[in-house]
């Protein structure tokens, strides 16, 4: 289609764009698979002539010669001096170590500077920063996907049927828009978290509770505009149904503004899980998050490893996202060249 | 005396390369008009931008040619130079009154703003001069006017304005750019009427920029024919409209809309409408109670015989698109309308529907009226598949035919309305009122958007549909030229109110109502 492959060219055609998208989706697909980058399993394990997958397929400790029912553990001195042996091996991930894995053996106190063991460290309960990086980028973005996704979902439905019905419809919704809008969203927050437990899905529902609000008002404006084009009234007066009008007509002239928003949108969403994580009403303790390295650096000031390297990666995303939806902005505006 | 020569003037686009001015000469005399005529794109709002050294010089590049004007080279002027030429020497007169003022700055601001900087005055005298050139210009109610702002005045007021900005300096030349295109017609007569005078009292020159070939006639001295950018014709009024020579200029002068219907029809009542009368809320209170109503409709009489054309002919603002807008069921009327006896208004939501197949409407803007995500194929096939469940090759088919049906060639199915040239979409927005194989086809000034030689193509498009189909027309539009050229009989609309009813000829020939001798007189003059 016409109007899309001239946005592609626009967009790709500004470098900055074109290198900002493509960093962005390299780590953000290499995030995805955190299991066999960064794991405390091997990848592939040989033991006794026969091949085993730790990370695809949970094992037993008995399952190597044990004593327990449990899941082995691939760094207890029983498996490791097995794997010592003749004809056994094991491949491990580039960093063997998970976001939850605590290094037991570990000589020096925690937190620990960066070594060959831990590239980047570890944090105050040894755990290793580098897996805690890789597993905290991927739950941010998926996050923000996840938020930005009903956000938008919702606003469209919303700004969708008070911009199209206008009138009585528009009026009242605007005035539950406003109370609701008005509810103080941190605090019930804090509050929420006290009475449940802390978890991503009750995060990403109290966060979608209001956050559909900034986008609905676009698209409301859009389909207020958009109701009374001619070509709009044309449709009406062929006989088609108002959802027809709705999707058909309106929507795809609209979708301007939400893509626009898209990108800072998602920006927004990562900062917003950060700074809940931070203050320690976000994610369970356990889940990696940037937020809670963040704080543990503020708690460990003399630990540069900690808030050095996720500042950088929190800059970093945000930064790339930022230049995406500015080249987005661009390349939709008709009016630059 | 040469005021001003213009010599070998090429402008190119500066990203594409494109010339848009091509090896343009011409020369204007003092107390002359000088009228450029051109369609849309021509050119000749170019023509006058570089005259004042107003093109954009990140779009424009100027690649040769000069504009002397008393011995000096406009191009090679600097800026600041240029700005002492502008609206003191030579001044400019724009199509849009209200896009030309200030809408924040009272018109006290931006008039005497100019006397300033133009004039060595002292502040009481900046005033009187104000005064003066606004009564020169016919605003007799001086002080409420300077103390207006822009949106507090009528569109010819804003014109008069711009005129008076334009002129208190007392320029040697007027660069008119389509001054009344805006305009109704009525006001039209007047402003132009303005423009001659004040010319003809200051010896001052003019050049008249206008799609209006009438216009043009009646005021140029002398006439300039551009087409893509190249001069095509050069001559005195006279010559160019008794002895063209070449063929465009022939095409144009033709284009002029001639009596496209004759026979009178005899036939039943189609559209009945009694009393309708039409209301807007102006106060959107929402808790105030007594609410305050613009009359849009005041009890309308009027009805169309099967296979007749009616024309609505009016002011902007007098009613006539809510008249259609009403027919078409968009919007709360009251009173009744009658279609095959059949009463719209009382009507389920689900028979309204039903019936929306059998009326139909064209807008004005070709550029609106067409959804810019949906290609050719999909405007024409939604109406035809909300009713029907039909297979995709007979709708293939349908929709070739209807392509051909409006003069477009059949495999132009698959592209997108901006591929297309507003002549090309009006015939697609004609098609897609055709799909639904319609009894009534209301025409909301379809050709006003279009150059004269498409209109023209469209006028008789429409009526060869007519006389295949058996279609019947309500045609609405301010020109008076067009609409007696197409209808049989017309309603004149004035201030929310039928005026005059009568058979088309008798209604041009014998006016009865002093709105429509106005209106006959200022529209076959111009």
């Amino acid at each position: 289609m016409n109007i899309q492959s001239s946005f592609w060219d626009k967009f790709l055609k500004n470098k900055r764009n074109k290198y900002s998208l493509l960093i962005f989706i390299f780590f953000f697909i290499l995030s995805l698979f955190a299991e066999i980058l960064s794991n405390d399993k091997p990848i592939v394990l040989s033991m006794d002539d026969k091949l085993y997958f730790p990370i695809f397929i949970s094992y037993t400790d008995k399952e190597f010669g044990g004593f327990f029912d449990t899941e082995a553990d691939y760094k207890d001195e029983f498996i490791t001096s097995r794997l010592k042996e003749e004809s056994n091996w094991a491949i491990f991930p580039l960093n063997p170590h998970s976001y939850d894995s605590i290094n037991i053996s570990q000589s020096t106190p925690n937190p620990a500077s960066p070594s060959t063991y831990n590239y980047l460290g570890t944090d105050d309960r040894g755990r290793d920063v580098l897996a805690r990086l890789i597993y905290g980028f991927r739950l941010s973005v998926l996050f923000a996907f996840a938020l930005t996704a009903i956000g938008i979902i919702i606003g469209i439905f919303f700004g969708a049927i008070q911009g199209y019905f206008a009138g009585r419809v528009d009026l009242y919704m605007q005035r539950f828009i406003e109370i609701w809008s008005s509810m103080p969203e941190l605090y019930i927050l804090i509050i929420f978290s006290s009475l449940f437990e802390p978890s991503i899905s009750l995060l990403i529902i109290l966060l979608s509770l209001f956050g559909w609000m900034g986008l609905s008002d676009y698209v409301r404006a859009e389909f207020l505009k958009g109701r009374n084009m001619e070509y709009v009234i044309a449709a009406r007066t062929l006989g088609l149904s108002n959802t027809k009008i709705i999707l058909k007509h309106i929507l795809p002239n609209s979708m301007v503004s939400v893509i626009t928003f898209l990108p800072f949108r998602i920006s927004g969403a990562i900062l917003v899980l950060t700074s809940l994580d931070f203050l320690g009403l976000g994610v369970p303790p356990d889940t990696p998050s940037l937020g809670e390295l963040l704080a543990q650096g503020k708690e460990n000031i003399e630990a540069w490893w900690l808030s050095l390297t996720t500042f950088l990666v929190l800059v970093g995303t945000l930064l790339l996202l930022i230049f995406i939806g500015e080249g987005i902005r661009e390349s939709l505006d008709s009016r630059s060249s | 005396m040469k005021i001003l020569k213009i010599k070998n003037l090429t402008v190119l686009n500066r990203n594409t390369k494109e010339i848009l001015l091509n090896n343009i000469s011409f020369e204007l005399n003092q107390g002359e008009i000088l009228g450029i005529v051109g369609e849309s794109g021509s050119g000749k709002t170019l023509t006058g931008l570089s005259i004042l050294g107003l093109l954009d010089k990140s779009i424009f590049t100027i690649q040769s040619g000069s504009i002397i004007y008393n011995d000096i080279d406009i191009l090679k002027l600097s800026d600041s130079q240029i700005q002492k030429i502008r609206t003191k020497s030579i001044s400019v007169v724009f199509q849009e009154p209200m896009l030309s003022l200030n809408p924040v700055q009272k018109i006290s601001a931006q008039l005497i703003e100019v006397i300033r900087i133009h004039m060595n005055y002292s502040p009481n005298e900046q005033i009187k001069v104000a005064r003066d050139i606004l009564i020169k210009t016919g605003l007799n109610d001086t002080q409420k006017i300077l103390d207006s702002y822009p949106h507090m005045l009528s569109g010819g007021q804003r014109q008069r304005i711009m005129i008076a900005i334009a002129l208190v300096c007392k320029p040697e030349i007027l660069i008119a750019d389509e001054p009344t295109t805006a305009l109704d017609v009525t006001l039209q007569l007047q402003i132009l009427e303005l423009l001659k005078n004040v010319k003809s009292e200051n010896n001052m020159s003019m050049v008249l920029i206008s799609h209006d070939l009438d216009l043009i006639k009646n005021y140029a001295d002398k006439v300039i024919i551009l087409k893509n950018g190249i001069l095509l014709e050069e001559g005195s009024s006279f010559e160019i409209f008794n002895t063209p020579n070449h063929e465009y200029t022939k095409s144009l002068i033709n284009s002029r809309p001639e009596k496209l219907v004759t026979k009178k029809i005899e036939s039943d009542v189609l559209l009945d409408i009694q009393n309708l009368s039409c209301r807007f809320p102006i106060n959107n209170a929402f808790f105030n109670k007594n609410k305050k109503y613009f009359t849009a409709l005041r009890e309308i009489n009027f009805h169309i015989n099967s296979g007749e054309t009616i024309g609505l002919v009016g002011e902007s603002g007098s009613g006539k698109t809510t008249l259609g807008l009403s027919i078409m069921q968009l919007l709360n009327y009251s009173g009744k309308i009658f279609l095959n006896n059949v009463d719209l208004s009382s009507l389920t939501l689900d028979k309204l529907r039903e019936s929306r197949k059998d009326y139909q409407i064209v807008f004005q803007d070709p550029y609106s009226s067409l959804s810019p995500r949906m290609n050719i194929l999909e405007i024409l096939s939604e109406g035809i598949l909300s009713f029907n469940n039909i297979s995709e090759s007979e709708i293939l088919k349908k929709c070739s035919d209807l392509m051909s049906e409006v003069g477009l060639e059949p495999s132009m199915l698959k592209r997108y309305p901006h591929q297309f040239s507003g002549g090309q979409r009006q015939r697609i927005a004609i098609a897609r009122a055709l799909s639904m194989k319609p009894k009534l086809i209301i025409f909301d000034e379809p050709t006003s958007a279009l150059d004269v030689i498409v209109q023209k193509n469209i006028l008789k498009l429409i009526v060869d549909l007519q006389n295949k189909y058996g279609l019947s027309y309500c045609f609405i539009s301010h020109d008076l030229k067009v609409i007696s050229a197409i209808s049989h009989r017309i309603y004149v609309i004035k201030d929310s109110k039928i005026v005059e009813s009568n058979n088309s000829d008798e209604l041009i020939s014998n006016p009865k109502n002093d709105y429509t001798r106005k209106l006959i007189q200022s529209s076959f003059i111009i």
